[in-house]
């Protein structure tokens, strides 16, 4: 089902706004990812979208009903909690057959909807034990399965897997992946980890501040970021950043100077530094100091000082250990300029306009 | 060396605390199988010389305690489930709804638990009188429908429940009584099973209330009816002691086999019984 918010704004106190103006649609059957910064908003959005919490301003659709005045209970949508929320109580098999024992479905009904769920998160062989009994993958598969019991139109998930330790959490993601794809079921992933959204998304929306930054697919976040802030959150090793000032006299003759002019900062993605012409289409070409740094695996860094300034380049390992300056070149794919308010104004796509 | 002498130490000091715990009960036992003259001989004696079994029979006919038995139970189990209802629906309001007033209405109702119970017995007397309920069921149950003790304590183990669970069963389509009814309260299991047998305890062995607000002898509970067998004349106290035993088993038998809940309860809850 698709999901709109049309200026949406949320205060928790009447005074602070935490939410600010939401404008957004998530298409039917998509896997959107809210990602961002802790206290960005993620929590409360998802709220919102539940009905768990009630919109100070504007208005939420799910595809063309107005949900905005209804509550968690008449919005029918499936919630993964961050701590699962099992029901220490119940066994799994009552536990995922709740929702219908609320829709007053009979016994033997749903009892055969929980194994048939069972099955497609793989926890058939659990049904009689007590969540309690459970590792923590087992508990976040019954979650997943007791929110889609009642087979909602939307399944949303509240960082489902921070609770996991990292091997299961890689397991687990792609579970949900195959999950959604099997079901067809919007969702909706909240996560403060790039690598699980860029993983695991149609579209990613990137909150913080209570705004959204940016809402596309991974490639274009990491290849066109619409802000400073994107292109910081997103990006392992973090992009370089250096004041535009320092870059200008190597950028004149690639750059427009009308946009030259309004550049604050400069983002190189660390792949952008390289070695040689590639003939990838070059913003620059820079004289730099360099300083190898240690392997790590298949990683290698390099240190470039450049007008004071320290760029971390990863491409720099075929050249001599011994080498300590060089010219290198700033290929046009990963770097970017932001104006005084941190918006795109170069880079990505944008550069031909 | 230092260690195992505490470990001696400390059960002597339970051993010596449990046994003078038993000492009165097991006077109670005694006296109950002893002789009219055998229960005020001195020096007292612990075991008499031929056990009169009888005098459970004699007690149990020489009043109606068939009667007084039942006005207990009756008594005993509607106060706890009147109580425990609108408790667990008021610790549910005050751990987990917002409404208007409602921690001033908590520091209120926390303030009434500091008035001594004695000072409230003539008010209410007066106000059942009024009502015309005293010698009545009505005069034993209504005023202990309502106890903040049994609310406040259930008010904290609900609150100790993850609000994330309230939140997942209003997603799955509980409504609040609902959720209170299916998943909060077995939830809360161990500590509800503790005031309800603190309650049952209390209630069934209550003897002033019931006292002052009955007159007819059909109307008395068992801990009232315990003075039949102090007249004029004196006490039998062998009579009185084999009725009070009969008055109690029942208790004991509950705590026996309630023992489990109730301790991991009162632990979990921090209250004294
Ligand atoms: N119940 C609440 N009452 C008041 N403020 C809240 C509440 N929940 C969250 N906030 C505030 O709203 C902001 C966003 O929180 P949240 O949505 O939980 O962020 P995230 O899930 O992205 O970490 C934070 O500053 C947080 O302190
Ligand atoms: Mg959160």
């Amino acid at each position: 089902m698709k999901v709109t918010f049309k200026d949406v704004t949320l205060s928790y106190d009447g005074k602070k706004d935490t939410l600010k103006h939401l404008n957004f649609e998530i298409p039917d059957g998509s896997l959107v990812s809210l990602l961002g910064p802790s206290g960005g908003g993620k929590t409360t959005t998802l709220n919102l979208i539940s009905g768990l919490l009630p919109a100070t301003k504007g208005q939420i659709f799910f595809g063309d009903d107005d949900v905005t005045k209804k509550d968690a209970l008449a919005r029918k949508v499936g919630m993964v909690f961050q701590n699962y929320a099992l029901y220490p109580h119940l066994s799994v098999r009552d536990n995922i057959a709740f929702p219908l024992k609320m829709q007053k479905v009979k016994k033997a009904e749903r009892y055969k909807r929980a194994e048939e769920l069972a099955k497609l998160v793989h926890v058939d062989d659990q049904l009689d034990k007590k969540p309690g009994e459970l590792s923590g993958g087992q508990q976040q598969r019954v979650a997943i399965a007791r929110a889609l019991a009642k087979s909602p139109s939307l399944l949303l998930l509240d960082e489902p897997l921070s609770n996991l330790d990292a091997r299961l959490r890689i397991e687990m993601r792609q579970e949900i992946r195959r999950i959604q794809r099997e079901t067809g079921v919007t969702t909706i992933f909240v996560t403060h980890d790039q690598d699980e959204a860029l993983h695991i998304s149609d579209n990613i929306m990137v909150l913080a501040h209570g705004t959204i930054q940016q809402f596309s697919t991974p490639t274009a976040l990491y290849e066109e970021p619409s802000n400073l802030f994107v292109a910081k959150f997103i990006g392992e090793p973090v992009i370089n950043t250096l004041p535009a000032e320092a870059l200008k006299a190597d950028l004149v003759a690639s750059v427009p100077a009308s946009i030259l002019a309004r550049a604050v900062t400069a983002g190189v993605r660390s792949e952008a530094i390289v070695p040689f012409d590639n003939g990838q289409g070059m913003v620059a070409a820079i004289h730099a100091g360099l300083r190898h740094a240690q392997k790590y695996g298949r990683e290698a860094t390099a240190e470039l000082s450049y007008n004071g300034e320290v760029l971390l380049s990863t491409e720099m390992a075929d050249l001599p250990q011994a080498q300590t300056e060089g010219d290198f070149f700033l290929t046009k794919a990963g770097f970017f300029l932001f104006d005084e308010a941190g918006a795109l104004i170069f880079g990505g796509d944008s550069h031909d306009q | 060396m230092a260690k195992k002498l505490s470990k001696i130490l400390l059960y002597a000091i339970v051993t010596l605390g449990a046994i003078t715990m038993l000492i009165p009960f097991l006077w109670m036992l005694s006296t109950s199988l002893k002789t009219a003259p055998e229960t005020i001989k001195v020096p007292p004696i612990w075991i008499p010389k031929s056990l009169q079994w009888g005098n459970y029979i004699k007690a149990w006919s020489e009043a109606p305690f068939a009667r007084y038995f039942v006005n207990s139970v009756v008594v005993t189990s509607v106060t706890t489930v009147g109580q425990l209802f609108t408790s667990i629906l008021a610790a549910f309001a005050f751990a987990r709804l917002k409404f208007f007033g409602k921690n001033l209405i908590f520091v209120i109702f926390l303030g009434t638990m500091m008035i001594p119970g004695e000072m409230l017995i003539i008010p209410n007397f007066v106000t059942l009188s009024k009502l015309g309920m005293i010698d009545h069921y009505a005069a034993l149950i209504v005023p202990w429908l309502a106890s903040f003790f049994t609310v406040f304590t259930l008010r904290q183990a609900f609150q100790s429940t993850p609000e994330q669970i309230y939140y997942a069963a209003k997603m799955d389509g509980a409504t609040d009584w609902k959720y209170l009814w299916t998943v909060l309260v077995p939830m809360s299991k161990s500590t509800i099973t503790a005031v309800t047998v603190l309650q049952v305890i209390g209630s069934w062995n209550a003897f002033m209330w019931p006292l002052i607000v009955t007159n007819t002898e059909t109307m008395r509970t068992l801990p009232v009816g315990l003075q039949a067998f102090t007249t004029d004349a004196g006490t039998e106290y062998q009579l009185l002691m084999a009725a009070s035993t009969f008055v109690i088993i029942p208790m004991v038998i509950l705590y026996m086999f309630l023992q489990k809940y109730i301790i991991a309860g009162i632990s979990k809850a921090g209250l004294k019984g």
